[in-house]
């Protein structure tokens, strides 16, 4: 049994269609991550999941109950925000056990949970401060301590992590998802950032203009990008794209006299005279050419950031970023040859923009 | 550039400022309190010093006691009910509905009239002979015959109170409802997942935004109702029988109706006393709330 269905949820705002039908189906204790740019719907998806906001259609289910007209304290879900949201005049205390409070559970109990919330979340000597009090790591862990006691079939999580900077924003990471290994709750998570996406879900929502791109667990989102947004939109730096024609050969890569080869399994399967958009994630590219396709290209610039080394080169006219080991030898102005997988061409139509499936 | 340069300029930048301020408050204010120790009329005589005659004289007399009292519980009533009235129509005004604008921009309006058009207008509506009020309650059939409302000693103060407030309440309501538009969404939307009902959604995300916005609304419009003056003076002149005088009325009544500056002076200095004493207070208590909400 699936725990939480999203059924075919639109919303409008006036004319503005904001959600154009959104399909998910999560089973107990998945963590899906709603990722997107700004504007592309996914906090109005939380909304409407937490009871914030109605949805113009469709149907919401928490273990097969319509939550539609449902009010958000009746929903049987606990909701952290990017800023917080602590009650600014009650202690660290009294803002956990706030939920519990409202639902009139007997003090005792109620110390108990917060009790137990705070030492998972080591606030325990930060209980009688204020959030004024507190930094915004600190204030984020009453957040989510204030979500925990409840003790809520469902989690959903608006870029909790945003607020933070970088260090805090890793190691917060790594608590989530250490909390989540434990509690084993159904979680929807919205964010911006692709690192989160990737290291928290076991699956990712990739939205724009209202609609899911693409859904799925982490290394398909990756490895299988269903379109040429989605595979841009995950991965840094991100992937290459090259305007390229298949010929009888290979891929003819536009402005050059490059080509590509391909197996013949493989081209064959490529339809010809189309525009494509090869896909070559930066990271996918070795120094090494044995044992692979040679792709030589002109090295510009080199650039050393320690653990690896980021070449930017062109092919003609089209440009592209390889990231090597930093042992890799390369002068720019050369022309250096690189290998590639197959497994890492990805094929889109120029036109559509959709994943070709040669593979 | 030297830190006595830069106080040395700052005093500079002043001066215009202070000289100015020296010259319209800080004189009369110095003449006012040698005027307080003389038996000085208005008209003729500069008077002769008198120590502190006036002031005893004032403080012992009934006039005082009672005018205090009356002002103090006008001020009162009227802070208190323009505070409730305030927060009311701003918790209102914030909710979403068609034509709020409108009534926003109408909320207005009372408080932009000049206190003497204010005045004039509740005076045609508490008129004894063809006064709104009392059209309005003999055709409900409350009252059998038309009352003199602003004539009576026993109705006078209620219905000055209810003409101040209904000028007044709007500020309230305008600095709450600027408040109000300060509550983060987030935190309200928090409260709703939590189970908060209406009341403790009031009680623990949106007080504690108010509360200090308020408590400068509190501290004017105190000020402002202790030394009031003008709307009294425009409907009842402090009558009948000095049931509507306060301390603002006495003051004037001393130092230009009966003509004795000396001992106007001394009721005026009083009254800047007491108003200086719950500035004081205040201010101290604004700051106590600001340092533990930051």
């Amino acid at each position: 049994m699936s725990a939480l269905v999203v059924d075919h949820i639109r919303k409008s705002f006036g004319d503005v269609e904001t959600l154009k039908g959104i399909d998910i189906s999560l089973e107990s204790g998945e963590f899906l991550v709603l990722l997107g740019a700004s504007g592309c719907g996914k906090s109005t998806l939380l909304n409407i999941i937490a009871g914030l906001a109605e949805p113009t259609g469709g149907d919401i289910r928490l273990n097969d109950r319509s939550l539609i007209g449902v009010h958000p304290k009746d929903r049987d879900i606990a909701m952290v925000f990017q800023s917080y949201a602590l009650y600014p005049n009650l202690s660290v205390r009294r803002n956990i056990g706030f939920g519990l409070e409202m639902r009139k559970v007997p003090a005792a109990e109620r110390e108990q949970a917060v009790l137990e919330a705070a030492r998972l979340l080591q606030i325990e000597p930060l209980l009688d401060r204020r959030p004024s009090q507190l930094s915004g790591g600190q204030r984020q862990r009453v957040a989510i301590g204030r979500a925990l006691v409840r003790n809520p079939k469902l989690f959903l999580f608006d870029e909790p992590l945003s607020n933070l900077d970088a260090k805090l924003r890793m190691e917060m990471r790594t608590e989530l998802k250490r909390l989540h290994q434990m509690m084993k709750t159904t979680v929807v998570y919205v964010t911006h950032d692709q690192i989160e996406a990737m290291t928290l879900a076991t699956r990712i929502a990739v939205m724009r203009n209202g609609q899911i791109e693409q859904l799925g667990t982490p290394e398909e989102i990756y490895n299988r990008p269903a379109t040429l947004y989605v595979a841009t939109f995950v991965g840094a730096p991100p992937m290459n794209l090259l305007d390229v024609l298949a010929t009888n050969h290979g891929l003819l890569v536009a402005g050059s006299e490059t080509v590509i080869p391909l197996p013949p399994a493989l081209l064959a399967k490529v339809p010809q005279g189309r525009n494509i958009k090869l896909g070559i994630r930066p990271e996918c590219f070795r120094a090494d050419a044995e044992g692979g396709l040679p792709l030589t290209l002109r090295c510009e610039v080199v650039e050393l950031t320690g653990p690896e080394l980021i070449l930017s080169g062109s092919i003609g006219t089209q440009r592209l970023v390889a990231t090597l080991s930093p042992r890799t030898r390369a002068a720019s102005g050369t022309d250096v040859t690189l290998a590639l997988d197959t497994e890492a061409l990805h094929l889109f139509d120029a036109e559509s923009g959709q994943r070709l499936n040669v593979d | 550039m030297s830190g006595t340069w830069i106080t040395t300029r700052a005093w500079l930048l002043m001066l215009p400022l202070l000289i100015v301020m020296v010259a319209v408050i800080g004189w009369p204010l110095a003449d006012t309190v040698h005027l307080s120790f003389t038996d000085a009329k208005l008209v003729g005589t500069s008077g002769s010093y008198v120590g502190f005659d006036n002031y005893v004289r004032l403080l012992s007399g009934n006039a005082f006691g009672r005018t205090l009292f009356t002002t103090t519980f006008f001020a009162v009533v009227v802070v208190t009910t323009e505070m409730l009235l305030g927060v009311l129509a701003a918790l209102l005004l914030n909710q979403q509905f068609h034509g709020r604008t409108l009534l926003r921009a109408l909320l207005i309006l009372p408080w932009a009239l000049p206190t003497v058009v204010n005045a004039t207008l509740w005076r045609l509506i508490y008129n004894p002979e063809y006064g709104a009020l009392n059209a309005a309650l003999t055709q409900l059939g409350i009252l059998s015959d038309y009352r003199s409302w602003l004539g009576e000693p026993g109705t006078a103060l209620t219905a000055l109170i209810v003409a101040d407030c209904w000028k007044n309440f709007p500020l309230v309501a305008l600095i709450a409802l600027a408040a109000l538009q300060a509550v983060p969404r987030d935190v309200v939307a928090a409260s709703f997942v939590d189970g908060a009902n209406a009341f403790s959604r009031f009680r623990f995300v949106t007080l504690p935004y108010l509360a200090g916005p308020l408590l400068v609304a509190l501290v004017l419009r105190t000020i402002e109702a202790f030394k009031v003056f003008d709307i009294i003076w425009v409907m009842t002149r402090g009558g009948p029988a000095n049931s509507t005088r306060t301390m603002s009325i006495l003051v004037y009544q001393e130092a230009f109706s009966f003509q004795r500056a000396g001992s106007g002076a001394s009721l005026a200095l009083i009254v800047t006393l007491i108003i200086t004493v719950l500035a004081v207070a205040y201010g101290t208590i604004v700051k106590k709330v600001a340092g533990s909400a930051a």
